[in-house]
């Protein structure tokens, strides 16, 4: 159970000056919070996450986790208390079999042998790839790439778990299965996807963005059923729903 | 572009034999390493008129890759590259040296023939060695061997991670030349006006890519230091493997076993 | 082209590895110094992008041939000479372990002979002094075409020298070198143009990518600079040349004759000798058939009719091993 929040407070971000990626963003996520950050493609949904875990610090505004302001000196802190889970899991996986890649972490951590190996154990067995252990990453399918790197975050047994577009380039069943996992979870999940369906089986919260700003913060089938504010900020409803409809 | 397929197939059936569980495969990775070292060592210091000595080194070889399940095609197949080197570089010795350096009966023989066999003898001897040790052991025994060889850390990293990422740029590499093809029909290569920009891309994505994975380690508590795995504790029977072929093999460089034996039938 | 084990003795080897890992310590110092962790994840993924580019088949306007991608100048324009020759090691290094191109023991050469000569003199001596004043797309031309021809000379050339000081070849040095140099001539010509056409869209999409550009601070390598260590290096690799061929044994005087016209050359000791006095030393009988045995060298009749035999018993043997360790196997199998 985790016991953790994260606090962001007029959060802005720009790369140049008059493009602005994000503009006064707050927002407050409580423990076992299921955030879905939702907004078409390049509305600042990425670099949010981003910014959470200080891969880039050049922000304005505030930043907490636990009390904790996001800053130079916190950064170790705070990493290990948020997992961040990449787009492409290929990225995220650099070492050459499953077992190394989870194992990664925990050893920079100095952690003992022993422990290491209990927790890359325990991290496999959350997302049921025990199995994969021994694997060779390039052997893995995209499905198992993806739990794998999951796993890798897991060992660390963060507080938070960050993850940008989780359901890309997976098919339906290993798709089902990640919602069938990532529910099992009592992290405090920020999840960003414009996959709206995935948000809706994985997420109670939404916060919708556009062109950089929060347009909407609340509850997820309540947001995720408006179809005039989804199709003003360049979404459609979910598939789930029109199937319903008719 | 089947090259790329070729070297895709090779590292992927490489890696699964090295990861195979079987007798040799379980040997101390720094036994293999050294013993394979010194082997080649001992191979290439063969005098170039020296046949009968390195008829006597194909012993490790033929004795490895029975007792170890290795398959002989696969040996084989790596002999592509430096076979025809070898063959290009002794080719012409029969021509240059014409010393009498054995008869046979009637049979007089060139030293160039003797040193174009031993030449070439080397040539699949040390192949064939190399293949043994990348065949039963595994990268990261590889690197394990090497770290307590102390060759740098940052070497051995620089070695993991290539090795990580050449499959997916092969992929890669793959896609984008085949993309290519499909639309240049009837071209053997790429052409010059695109050389920049087709491999440019290829470059700008593998770099936004060590972006991402140096981002990915940072978040991983990394500092500038790449953790390796613990070591594995040698068995004795990995020491006994170890001796029992120093000591064979240095018999066979230093004393005419051979022509003892031979001389009993002879 | 890559050396392969066969084509070199323990002497040369060994003596080449000891250049290749001066070059790698002098690389790690630096690597390290420059503190930068994220250069570790970008040498890792560019030794792999440079490994599968070489994959490609560029076709050369003009004729049916392709080139391929130059890697050791490629790499060391866009992370320095320090951390591109560290990738290029590691390049080597799985090109001679998955794919048999090179050798364990030939990894000395091939390191010196591909990697240190495109990263360190292409670019401290050609790239940096070119690109001291900025940047330009004809400054990378030139400096890529320069970089990539000179180096693949000098590494045809280390080529020639390392065979020939192995004695492994009959071929005259002369003619060795003849065939090599003209051959690789043209292949650096290609290799640059492929190199330049890349750097150039590197140029173009993202020029803070490139290395050593407008570091007029450090005057350490100035043209004038440059040009003393050129001499100091022709002085050295001539040193190294008469050093070699000093300690090299009888057999190949008559070529060393043909080409400096004497067979007297002083002999100065260094790295070589060293080795080729352990090489002596550890291998007891180097010659054991030549000694006085008037039917010659390593070659008899009752010496390869032994070695066959030995052969065959040591194979039946192999078998008849594998045989009860398998029954083995199987008796424990069926315990179970």
């Amino acid at each position: 159970m985790s016991h953790i929040h994260v606090a962001v407070e007029n959060l802005s971000f720009s790369y140049e000056k008059n493009e602005p990626i994000l503009q006064n963003v707050s927002f407050f996520a409580g423990e076992n919070d299921a955030i879905g950050i939702v907004g078409h493609n390049g509305v600042g949904k990425s670099t949010l996450l981003k910014l959470l875990v200080g891969l880039d610090l050049r922000f304005e505004g505030s930043i907490r986790v636990e009390e904790i302001p996001l800053e130079q000196n916190t950064l170790n802190k705070i990493r290990e208390k948020i997992g961040y889970v990449f787009q492409d899991s290929d990225s995220q996986l650099f070492m050459t079999t499953v077992e190394e890649d989870v194992a990664f972490a925990p050893r920079n951590y100095g952690l003992p042998e022993a422990e290491v190996q209990r927790r890359v154990t325990a991290a496999l067995e959350k997302v049921h790839i025990e199995h994969l252990r021994h694997k060779a990453i390039y052997k893995l399918s995209g499905g198992e790439k993806k739990l794998a790197s999951i796993a890798t975050i897991l060992s660390m047994t963060p507080d938070v778990i960050l993850m940008d577009e989780p359901s890309v380039a997976l098919d339906p069943k290993n798709r089902r299965n990640l919602i069938h996992i990532l529910n099992e979870f009592d992290h405090l999940k920020i999840i960003a996807s414009h996959d709206l369906d995935f948000i809706l089986d994985t997420c109670n919260r939404v916060i919708l963005m556009n062109q950089g700003k929060i347009i909407a913060d609340g509850d997820a089938k309540e947001i995720l059923t408006n179809e005039k504010l989804l199709n003003e900020n360049g979404l459609e409803l979910p598939l789930s729903l029109y199937k319903s409809d008719n | 572009m089947s090259k790329i397929n070729r070297a895709i197939y090779e590292l992927q059936s490489i890696d699964a034999t090295a990861k195979q569980n079987r007798w040799m495969n379980q040997i101390h990775p720094l036994v293999k390493l050294i013993l394979t070292i010194y082997y080649i060592v001992l191979t290439v210091s063969f005098h170039k008129y020296d046949v009968e000595g390195l008829l006597g080194m194909c012993i490790y070889p033929m004795v490895v890759f029975i007792i170890g399940d290795l398959k002989w095609k696969d040996a084989l197949y790596r002999l592509r590259i430096v076979l025809p080197l070898v063959c290009i570089v002794g080719i012409f010795n029969p021509f240059f040296d014409h010393r009498v350096v054995a008869t046979f009966g009637s049979v007089q023989v060139w030293g160039g023939v003797c040193s174009m066999i031993t030449l070439m003898l080397k040539g699949i001897l040390t192949v064939f060695a190399s293949y043994i040790l990348i065949a039963t052991t595994s990268i990261e025994g590889i690197c394990y061997a090497f770290r307590l060889l102390h060759v740098p850390k940052i070497m051995v990293t620089q070695f993991l991670l290539i090795y990580r990422y050449i499959t997916l740029l092969l992929t890669e590499t793959k896609r984008i030349t085949q993309a290519y093809a499909l639309r240049a029909p009837g071209q053997k290569g790429i052409h010059y006006k695109v050389w920049g920009s087709l491999v440019g891309q290829l470059l700008l994505r593998s770099m936004d890519r060590a972006d991402d994975v140096y981002e990915s380690m940072c978040l991983r508590g990394f500092n500038g230091e790449f953790p390796f795995g613990k070591p594995k504790k040698s068995a004795g029977g990995d020491v006994a493997y170890f001796i029992f072929w120093v000591i064979v093999l240095f018999v066979i460089r230093t004393y005419p076993v051979f022509r003892l034996v031979g001389g009993l039938f002879v | 082209m890559h050396m392969a084990d066969a084509l070199i003795v323990p002497a040369v080897a060994g003596t080449m590895y000891v250049a290749s890992t001066v070059a790698a310590g002098v690389s790690v110092r630096e690597v390290k110094l420059e503190n930068e962790t994220k250069k570790i994840p970008v040498m890792g993924v560019m030794g792999a992008f440079v490994f599968a580019a070489q994959m490609i088949n560029f076709t050369i306007p003009g004729t049916g041939s392709s080139g391929h991608l130059c890697g050791g100048m490629m790499l060391s324009a866009l992370l320095g000479p320090y951390a591109g020759f560290l990738t290029m090691i590691g390049v080597l290094l799985v090109q001679c372990l998955f794919f048999a191109d090179g050798g364990l023991l030939a990894l000395g050469c091939n390191v010196w002979n591909m990697a240190f000569y495109g990263c360190f003199i292409g670019a401290l001596l050609i790239w940096r002094p070119i690109m001291k004043k900025g940047v330009s797309k004809g400054k990378i031309i030139l400096a890529s075409m320069l970089g990539c021809v000179l180096t693949l000379q000098l590494g045809a050339f280390s080529v020639c020298l390392e065979t020939f000081f192995s004695g492994v070849t009959e071929l005259p040095f002369s003619v060795f070198l003849m065939t090599m140099q003209p051959i690789h001539l043209a292949i650096g010509a290609v290799e640059g143009l492929i190199t330049s056409a890349v750097l150039v869209f590197v140029h173009e999409a993202r020029p803070e990518m490139l290395w050593g550009v407008g570091e007029t601070e450090e005057g350490k390598f100035s043209f004038k600079n440059t040009l003393v260590i050129l001499g100091v290096l022709t002085a050295l690799v001539g040193g190294i040349l008469s050093l070699f061929a000093s300690a090299f044994p009888d057999g190949l005087e008559w070529s060393i004759e043909r080409i400096t016209g004497s067979t007297e050359l002083e002999s100065a000791g260094g790295i070589y000798d060293v080795f080729a006095s352990i090489q002596e030393k550890t291998a007891f009988l180097p010659d054991y058939a030549l000694k006085g045995s008037e039917s010659a060298v390593g070659t008899t009749i009752s010496g390869i009719v032994g070695a066959v035999i030995v052969l065959l018993l040591c194979v039946a043997v192999s078998y008849v091993f594998k045989f009860f360790r398998n029954q083995n196997k199987e008796t424990v199998k069926g315990n179970e």
